[in-house]
């Protein structure tokens, strides 16, 4: 044979090895079972430590199951489950928020194994609260284990506060709204946001309409029973929101991520910030003082509190469910969650699991979760993945000044009424 | 074509019926068979079938999901993405101002180089080379190049802001202001393929004869009507192939959107080829997606088939 | 190519004493190369800007990149950037998938043009111009227009993120511009040369092998190089097909990198670098093949 002719029938020979390797190395190498995870990089450095500690432990006390954890950003791992869930490349368990727009898609296209059996199996209802189980039956069938169960709410510099001459934080909107007046006034940019991930300026539009709309009329129009168009505190959340973008935000913030905005609250150029208890990890880990921060939940009127759940699903074609569900046992198991808490939040989904000794920082969220009898979600969790996007598109807008309020909330049910 | 005038050796065989077919066996499509199948088995399964199953999704309406059913909609989407999608007008008529603006600027700075790079001068392989360089790297790695340029806290407009005292140019939102953002990514499309559009006029620029340049300079022509009378006109098949090839690249611009902007602010820059990607994979709506993926199809046929039906009939007349 | 629209000048006299066509003289014609080098010379360092500052903020630690412009070097390289790029973007496992996807897909994808660029040249058989066309036509049209049905039939073959299942669609889409390049390469080769072989006995595959393609050496060094180069930078089929980090090739782990770790811009930089050097030194080693890949396809028409 020819030279060339030789260099194809290698080439073919070695394509078909390295697939076949390829084909060996997908899952169970020497009798292990690999279990797949997708999940968020956590923002807080010690919290993707944590992560890794416990999985080490669990692999540790179960030599026979190997735990692969792959993490993405927030955008990135959406596209991974969208494009993953229900082929060949899907993950044995995954990580989703657990509101029906982005967690309950996946239900709807059955990517989401029933898991009733294993919580008979580990009598996981008792482990759980009321609240985080109802996430998890609220699809008629036991869909996923709880993870964490956020609150947001608004973490302020009480130094810059104290420059600006704020005394105590806000208790109503109005109060915010001179707060953040005050602030711009001595030269503070009073909150920062970053424009170019859209689910973090999502959250002060959110949180506008709860207070301009109630909580009645928020859930009307995100489960699309009232119309967009012809509520006028509609026209009022975006016309707030318009005054908030222009005059209140951080300069530039349609540019940047929030990873970029966050710097200018750990760096104290920035009084503001609307995050969850996750955070205040992340501050620590960014070397903030703690003492000099303060949380208060963003004064909507309304007795319910801004956040979500999030869940570890496991998917319907896995093919190791029952070493998965070992995992998810392990992970919201008492031991696992103590270790979990320290640098996740100050709340576990394990109701036996209690935060001790907590920081004063940490102990900020308790009044604030006792005092809160509902939750508004994050609307990218209730709307449909082709909603947020509008969602988002019209939000963007609004704050760059290219829309009119007043035409925002018409333009948004234009897009519902054609779906 | 050239007919195959048969040696004299064989056209003393006779026609018979077996000895005939293990001659034709040498020319012919059984022949030609081996050669072209494993390509066509490639082509049909991996781009033909894939663009003609778009064009049957775009009247159906599914989510993606391996489950999940495909529902018959006949015309609604394309209904739906000519007057009623939000984006798809922005997404067309960025994509067409694209199209416009790199027939003149990357084009046309990839002739000015070219130009200026053909005679010779001191150190003039590391110039082209430098221009050309951008044309080799990853689109996406040149897109977190330019980001990282624009970024409005640390990039290259603030520094010079600083630099020159211009604090007006610190304030310019590059990637964040709607109306600027298309024209700061094009910058970097015009950074990524001058350099190739310049090597490609530089291969025109040799079969210019030099004799009728120098032959118009002794009748009195100046700098600028040699060009045009002389070089320009002996570039023109190079010309339309620059041209064609500039269409094409345009077109499907996809990697420095995605890397610089992810199609923001508030799909400000969406083009087509993004907005049906996204509009299929982020957005579960295949049908949708497939119909916008359509209409990027048709617009690409009627430009690049009157090309080839032109170009078939220049080697015919040639 | 013609150059009928300049009256061919007669054979003109050239002023005795004078050489041909020297253009140094002295006076204006000097300034104006100098100048125009000297322009150049400023375009170029323009150009370079963008190349210049990622290697200098690669090379800066995080203060030095908030503290000082960007224009100004590093005093002391921050060598910590790369190494930190390597470990958390999983550099070489990329680099290591981008090397076998692109060294079987190019030899592969390169035969098979070569292939059927032959069958469409040299065997006759009806409506061969048309099926070039076909093909051809395949090199115009925006991948973007296939990519979801194509995921489909990847997912449906089960070859996600797998090697083979992003080889095969690169081959698919790199056949109709190499074959159509080939295609008019080999129709450049005397038909005489055909017939002397076969004269001999020669069958298409000796033909193919023994003649054409040793002839065609030029063409396919030119289009081996193109092509390894746009394999490595390939984007947007592998962000569709490659959903697990571990088949991520080096353009999906650098978009990785910069959605994970967005503010920590120096080891960002770092990891642009490494992701555009092996391409870079592609392009030293071998410039002369860009250029003759750029002649086949200008001159060619």
């Amino acid at each position: 044979m020819r030279a060339l002719p030789k260099v194809v029938a290698l080439s073919t020979a070695g394509l078909l090895v390295a697939t076949l390797g390829g084909c060996a190395s997908s899952g169970d190498a020497d009798g292990k079972t690999t279990i797949t995870w997708f999940k968020l990089t956590e923002t807080a450095d010690s919290a993707n430590a944590t992560i890794d500690e416990i999985v080490a432990d669990f692999e540790q006390a179960n030599p026979d199951i190997s735990v692969k954890v792959e993490e993405r950003a927030v955008d990135a791992h959406k596209d991974a489950l969208r494009t993953t869930l229900g082929t060949s490349g899907a993950p044995d368990v995954f990580f989703s928020w657990a509101g029906p727009g982005l967690g309950g898609e996946f239900i709807d296209a059955g990517a989401s194994l029933d898991l009733e059996k294993y919580y008979e199996q580990y009598d996981w209802s008792k482990r759980f609260s009321e609240t985080t189980m109802s996430t998890v039956t609220q699809y008629g069938g036991y869909d996923g284990v709880p993870y964490t169960q956020r609150t947001e709410a608004v973490f302020y510099n009480k130094d810059l506060f104290a420059q600006a001459g704020i005394t105590a934080a806000p208790t109503s909107y109005d109060e915010l709204v001179a707060d953040a007046k005050a602030l711009k006034a001595a030269g503070i940019t009073p909150i920062e946001f970053g424009g170019t991930v859209n689910w973090h300026v999502m959250r002060l539009l959110d949180s506008l309409l709860e207070t301009e709309c109630g909580a009645d009329t928020y859930q009307d129009l995100v489960t699309e029973e009232a119309s967009w168009a012809d509520e006028s505190c509609v026209t009022d959340t975006y016309t707030e929101f318009a005054t908030w973008t222009s005059e209140y935000l951080n300069p530039g913030f349609i540019s940047i991520n929030n990873d970029e905005s966050s710097s200018l609250f750990y760096s104290g150029k920035a009084a503001m910030a609307i995050e969850g208890d996750w955070f205040n990890q992340v501050v620590r880990d960014n070397g903030m003082d703690e003492s000099t921060v303060g949380i208060f939940a963003f004064p909507t009127g309304t007795d319910r509190i801004y956040g979500f759940n999030e869940n570890n699903y496991i998917s319907a074609n896995s093919k190791h469910p029952d070493a998965a569900a070992k995992f998810l046992d392990y992970l919201t198991s008492d031991e696992a969650q103590q270790k979990f808490i320290a640098t996740f939040g100050s709340r576990s989904v394990n109701v036996d699991v209690l935060p001790e000794g907590q920081s004063d920082f940490d102990a900020q969220w308790n009044p604030i979760v006792e005092a809160a009898k509902g939750v508004y979600m994050n609307n990218d969790q209730n709307l449909s993945l082709a909603e947020t996007t509008e969602y988002w598109r019209i939000q963007n807008l609004v704050a760059t000044g290219e829309l009119d309020p007043a035409d925002a909330g018409s333009e948004f049910q234009k897009f519902i009424d054609q779906e | 074509m050239t007919s195959t005038t048969a040696p004299p050796r064989r056209a003393s065989r006779p026609a018979v019926a077996g000895r005939r077919t293990r001659r034709l066996a040498r020319t012919g499509f059984i022949a030609a068979l081996p050669f072209l199948a494993p390509a066509l088995a490639a082509y049909l399964v991996f781009v033909v079938g894939p663009t003609v199953e778009s064009i049957r999704l775009s009247f159906f309406e599914w989510s993606g999901f391996q489950g999940a059913p495909q529902e018959f909609v006949g015309v609604k989407n394309y209904v739906r993405i000519f007057t009623q999608d939000p984006v798809f007008w922005t997404a067309f008529s960025n994509t067409l101002v694209w199209v416009v603006l790199s027939l003149f600027i990357p084009l046309g700075l990839g002739l000015v180089l070219a130009l200026a790079l053909n005679r010779p001068l001191f150190g003039r392989n590391v110039f082209r080379s430098m221009f050309y360089i951008p044309g080799v790297l990853a689109p996406i790695a040149i897109a977190n190049m330019w980001r990282w340029m624009y970024n409005p806290n640390y990039g290259v407009g603030v520094t010079l802001a600083e630099l020159f005292n211009l604090p007006w140019l610190a304030e310019i939102q590059w990637l964040g202001d709607k109306n600027l953002a298309l024209y700061s990514i094009f910058a970097a499309f015009v950074w990524q393929i001058a350099g190739t559009n310049m090597v490609l006029f530089l291969a025109g620029l040799q079969s210019v004869s030099p004799e009728h340049v120098e032959a118009a300079r002794l009748d009195g022509a100046n700098a600028w009507q040699v060009f045009w009378n002389v070089t320009f006109p002996a570039l023109r098949p190079t010309t339309v192939v620059v041209l064609v090839l500039t269409i094409i690249n345009s077109i499907k611009v996809f990697d420095l959107i995605v890397g610089m902007t992810g199609g923001g602010p508030a799909q400000g820059t969406q083009v087509l080829a993004l907005w049906s990607f996204q509009q299929s994979f982020t957005n579960h709506e295949y049908g949708m997606g497939n119909a916008i993926a359509t209409v990027l199809l048709v617009i690409t046929l009627l430009i690049v088939v009157p090309y080839m039906v032109w170009t078939a009939r220049q080697e015919k007349n040639s | 190519m013609s150059l009928s629209t300049v009256p061919p000048a007669a054979a003109v006299a050239l002023e005795p004493g004078r050489p041909g066509l020297r253009r140094s003289r002295g006076g204006s014609k000097d300034y104006v190369r100098i100048g125009l080098w000297i322009a150049l010379l400023l375009a170029v360092l323009i150009w370079s800007v963008p190349l210049v500052f990622m290697i200098f903020t690669s090379l800066k630690s995080e203060a030095d990149i908030f503290g000082t412009p960007a224009f100004v070097p590093p005093w002391s390289p921050e060598w910590g950037n790369y190494v930190e790029a390597i470990d958390r973007g999983n550099l070489l496992g990329a680099g290591a998938n981008s090397l076998i996807i692109a060294m079987f897909k190019v030899p592969i994808g390169l035969f098979i043009s070569a292939a059927a660029a032959f069958a469409l040249s040299r065997l006759r058989f009806k409506r061969q111009r048309l099926l070039m066309g076909v093909i051809a036509l395949g090199a115009m049209v925006p991948i973007q227009v296939a990519i979801a049905p194509l995921f489909q039939v990847i997912m449906g073959l089960n070859l996600l993120s797998t090697h083979l299942g992003i080889i095969l669609p690169y081959i698919a889409f790199g056949l109709p511009y190499q074959t159509f390049i080939l295609y008019g390469f080999f129709r450049q080769i005397p038909e005489e040369i055909d017939e002397s072989a076969r004269m001999d006995g020669a069958g298409n595959w000796r033909l193919f092998f023994q003649i054409i393609l040793p002839l065609s050496k030029p063409a396919l060094a030119a289009l081996f190089i193109l092509d390894f180069v746009s394999t490595w930078n390939e984007y947007s089929i592998a962000l569709a097909l490659l959903q697990s980090q571990e088949s991520w090739t080096i353009p999906l782990a650098l978009q990785g990198f910069q959605s994970q770790f967005t503010s920590s811009y120096g080891p960002l930089n770092a990891f642009t670098i490494m992701s555009v050097f092996p391409v870079l030194i592609v392009y030293l080693m071998f410039q002369r093949y860009f250029v003759e890949g750029a002649f086949a396809g200008a001159v060619k028409g």
